[in-house]
């Protein structure tokens, strides 16, 4: 049992936010189930509350609400209740930090904690650095979502534009126009179904899209689909 | 009107539309809280990129999270604020913390707090409502102790260097300046 002096040194110390990363741990875990530290902690922090005033404002960059959004669309409904490891903080730093071990570990895990009816993934990554910039996920092989895992600056008179191409093909077939930051839906009315390894990119191109009828522009995110089992 | 609360918007309301998966009163809510949101992270955590982390992980915490805010057990705003601020003192508990190498930096902050200990080290300018009197009644070493680890999220240690004084004085400063911000509150 924990004494009086200890849950308030616990709660002090939790809410003022002196402890160590072990000790936070501990309490967090604690609080779980000790409604008497849990209360402490919660009159505490209604007290100082009135201290987060004293922190001047800063204004968000205005990509990050997109990619709030990005993380809440991708998450889905369905996975709602649960905690999801594509909004851990950790993912979102091993992410920026690039590597294509990285992409490799991202694959894996969508592979593994996918709803079931995820029937094709490609991670779209950086060519130069392997860093990873976009997620394509298929429930069936008539129609794909595109989702961005950053959100990209890109030139007022350029446009990012999304290609697919198979092997046997002589070049990429266009997906669309996308916008930096967001999701696409696309149905794949026009192309064959989507097959294993299909390759996949997305190009920087001319203000509302490539001219021509193949990219003109330099990828900048690359992948080839993979089956999921 | 409570004075932790500037404007009209009503926390609890957001938070219930937002139980029931409303994503537009998710972004209201942001529209409204993000700046002061991310001002308290970046106060802890002293790099803007890992304060918008934070402020990310916050609003997914939030969305996944709002069915489980009880009423009874406080006002919603502390609820979302607290959030914030364990998810960003989390970050910087963790070994992940970014020192800064610059030692211009170092030597600015070194210069800034160098007689911390005497001079007060914030400046209150906001109104802090019930609280405010209580802070000002405390002696300035325990007052800037408890904002240095609540507001810029210090350690121990760290409050001990800042204000140039012993691990164990500062333990105590803030052992005894909570105690009485606790009876002047109550």
């Amino acid at each position: 049992m924990t004494r009086e002096s200890d849950r308030d040194e616990l709660a002090s110390g939790y809410v003022l936010g002196t402890l160590s990363a072990a000790q936070r741990r501990e309490v967090e875990a604690q609080l779980l189930q000790d409604a008497e530290l849990r209360a402490r902690v919660q009159a505490l922090e209604a007290q100082l509350l009135p201290l987060t005033r004293l922190a001047e404002p800063v204004e968000p960059s205005p990509s990050l609400w997109p990619r709030i959004q990005a993380s809440l669309n991708f998450a889905g409904n369905s996975l709602r209740q649960g905690w999801s490891w594509w909004t851990s903080l950790g993912l979102w730093r091993g992410l920026t930090a690039g590597g294509f071990a990285t992409a490799a570990v991202l694959a894996f895990v969508l592979l593994t904690q996918q709803p079931a009816d995820t029937r094709f993934v490609v991670v779209l990554a950086a060519p130069q650095d392997q860093s990873p910039g976009w997620v394509v996920q298929a429930s069936t092989n008539r129609q794909l979502k595109l989702i961005p895992l950053q959100a990209l600056e890109v030139p007022a008179d350029k446009s990012l534009q999304f290609w697919t191409k198979l092997d046997s093909w002589s070049g990429p077939k266009s997906l669309g126009l996308v916008k930096p930051g967001q999701a696409l839906n696309v149905a794949l009315d026009q192309l064959p179904p989507l097959e294993a390894n299909q390759l996949f990119e997305i190009t920087l191109e001319p203000y509302n899209g490539s001219p021509l009828n193949r990219p003109t522009g330099p990828v900048l995110h690359i992948g080839r689909a993979v089956k999921v089992m | 009107m409570p004075p932790n609360a500037p404007t009209g918007f009503d926390h609890a309301a957001a938070l219930a539309a937002i139980a029931r998966g409303s994503e537009s009163e998710l972004q209201r809510l942001y529209q409204h809280e993000a700046r002061f949101l991310l001002g308290v992270a970046m106060r802890i955590v002293r790099d803007r990129a890992l304060a918008e982390d934070v402020l990310h992980d916050a609003f997914i915490a939030i969305w996944h999270k709002a069915d489980s805010y009880d009423a009874s057990k406080g006002e919603a705003r502390g609820w979302i604020y607290a959030i914030v601020r364990h998810k960003a003192l989390n970050l910087v508990r963790s070994s992940l913390r970014l020192v800064p190498a610059d030692e211009e930096v170092i030597e600015a902050i070194e210069a800034e707090h160098a007689v911390a200990s005497l001079a007060d080290a914030f400046a209150i300018e906001a109104d802090l409502g019930r609280l405010q009197g209580c802070l000002e009644r405390l002696d300035t070493a325990k007052r800037n102790s408890i904002l240095y680890a609540y507001v810029d999220g210090c350690t121990h240690g760290e409050i001990a260097q800042r204000l140039q004084s012993p691990l164990g004085t500062v333990k105590a400063w803030i052992k005894r300046g909570l105690a009485s911000l606790k009876e002047c509150m109550s």
